[in-house]
């Protein structure tokens, strides 16, 4: 089987982005993660492209772009991780020889868009099961989830505000980063009620902004003579979609399937991850997901994240360029963990915003509400 | 069993379920203070009501009358609106509640929070909130 190369990666403007659709970033994104990769629009062969609320967005980014006849589209949409699911797509079609240059791309105007309510009439009729309850959701979701799990197992909102005050020490390196000022696990628990158990805190950023990344075959890579990041392992699954209620248990997600996988792939264990990029729409995302993957027991993820193991100079470094909570989340932000864990392990940064001596990386997206789950290792080849 | 329907027809600006396909059955219960559940042939109870059973395939699985109780798998009080019409409300009380019958339902919780924890039991009663459809809200039993 093939391993794509992930050649170029890139961000568009992140934070508020007035000026520009989600076509515009997701295009910005894509051009510029070519620059990165040393090849041009005329290489692209295939995009995969996912969000946007747009009918039909491969063809969409493909037309804007003004691609010759790609050979392979794909616009599978499964939430924040549709990113990490498409690096299996890739793969296969590289392994059959049908792409050598595959653009994954994403853009957003989730902060200074127009909204995308639509009336039940339009939508789902399961909606009308979801909707009338007045579940404030994405938040609120998550924090049902939390709280089963806190029952379960104990978890406090301390252990889960570790996460934020961890993530935000790496989002104080990141020139990029929206919110750098260093906070504690009191300013977690005292800023402002959410969703309980979620403070404000707790929650990602919602932000404007595109990001995109460049798989490329392995003769490509060759001839661009980039470093070579590999696709090592890669698998999804899902296990509801709008209707959290429809979660078969709340204190466990795909990534209990998908992690295994993706690390049998790989030929690795989870002992063996340098730097993990894990989706942190809440806190409690991170906390589920380290569980799932195996980096710590079912039920101990807790204990696990205190006293800043995530954080720089802890024992698994975690969301490095400051995460959905600190960084930036444009609705979809799985794209932002694939560009992250690359970086690391080129050894783009210095001091200790760079894991040293990274050579294997975890990226783990989550979709909608802890539905979708897909995780990708990634190889630094020496 | 049959629950109380609380009018509610003037006063809500929320979200209304529109019954389509599968979903008619269930909510034309709900006007007469039925909450039901489709049970199929092959055992198999679900909610929401679906064309198909999960379990066997089976089309159009029919329904059943739900005792209307059950207990608290988890909730969370929203501080922020989630919907329109839900300003006034806050802070209200959302949960997922397992029906003794089995299905797990989203339902709005109308309680106080500090009355309410996990594993606690409850019962439904319904807000109509259209010509064609009343909402399960649970109370405390």
């Amino acid at each position: 089987m093939a391993e794509p190369i992930l050649a170029g990666v890139a961000e568009s403007e992140l934070g508020e982005t007035p000026d520009r659709n989600w076509l515009d970033n997701a295009a910005i994104a894509t051009v510029r993660a070519l620059e990165d990769a040393g090849c041009s629009l005329a290489d692209v062969d295939g995009v995969a492209v996912a969000g946007g609320d747009d009918y039909m967005p491969a063809l969409v980014l493909s037309e804007y772009l003004d691609l010759d006849e790609p050979s392979f589209l794909e616009g599978t949409e499964i939430g924040g991780s549709s990113f990490e699911h498409f690096c299996g797509h890739v793969r296969d079609a590289m392994t059959r020889g049908e792409a050598d240059v595959v653009v994954v791309a994403y853009g957003s105007t989730s902060k200074t868009g127009p909204g995308r309510d639509r009336s039940l009439e339009e939508t789902h009729p399961v909606d009308g099961f979801v909707r009338p309850t007045g579940l404030f959701r994405p938040p609120g979701a998550y924090a049902m989830a939390a709280r089963r799990h806190m029952h379960e197992y104990g978890t406090t909102e301390e252990q889960l505000a570790e996460i934020a005050v961890a993530t935000r020490e790496w989002a104080s390196m990141n020139p990029k980063a929206a919110q750098q000022e260093p906070i504690t696990v009191d300013d977690v628990l005292e800023s402002r009620q959410i969703a309980e158990p979620f403070n404000l805190l707790d929650c990602c950023l919602v932000s404007d902004g595109g990001g995109a990344v460049v798989l490329v075959s392995e003769e490509k890579a060759a001839e661009l003579g980039v470093p070579e990041i590999a696709v090592a392992g890669v698998a999804s699954t899902s296990t509801h979609r709008q209707d959290i209620s429809e979660m078969p248990d709340m204190t466990t997600t795909g990534a209990a399937v998908t992690g295994p996988k993706a690390f049998a792939q790989a030929g690795i264990t989870h002992d063996d991850v340098d730097v993990a990029e894990i989706y942190d729409s809440f806190t409690y995302t991170a906390l589920v997901t380290l569980e799932d993957l195996g980096f710590c027991e079912t039920g101990a993820g807790g204990e696990f994240v205190a006293g800043g193991t995530t954080a720089p100079g802890g024992e698994l470094p975690m969301n490095t360029q400051g995460g959905g909570l600190s960084y930036c989340h444009p609705g979809h932000f799985g794209v932002f963990v694939l560009i992250e864990a690359a970086r690391q392990l080129r050894g783009d940064y210095t001091g200790e915003r760079q894991v040293d001596g990274a050579e294997i990386a975890v990226a783990h997206g989550t979709g909608g509400l802890l539905s979708s789950s897909s995780t990708v290792v990634l190889r630094r080849e020496a | 069993m049959s629950a109380p329907v609380e009018d509610r027809r003037e006063e809500w600006d929320g979200p209304v379920p529109v019954p389509t396909g599968a979903t008619v059955p269930f909510w034309a219960g709900t006007l007469e203070g039925e909450l039901r559940y489709q049970e199929c042939d092959c055992g198999n109870r679900q909610l929401y009501p679906r064309a198909v059973c999960t379990a066997c395939g089976a089309e159009d699985p029919p329904f059943e009358d739900s005792e209307g109780v059950g207990t608290i798998y988890t909730y969370t009080v929203c501080h922020v609106p989630g919907e329109p019409g839900f300003g006034d409300r806050v802070p209200y009380v959302v949960g997922a509640i397992d029906l003794a019958e089995g299905p797990r339902l989203l339902a709005l919780l109308d309680a106080e929070p500090t009355d309410l924890e996990i594993g606690s039991s409850v019962a439904v009663t319904f807000w109509r909130l259209s010509d064609e459809a009343a909402m399960p809200v649970f109370v405390p039993a």
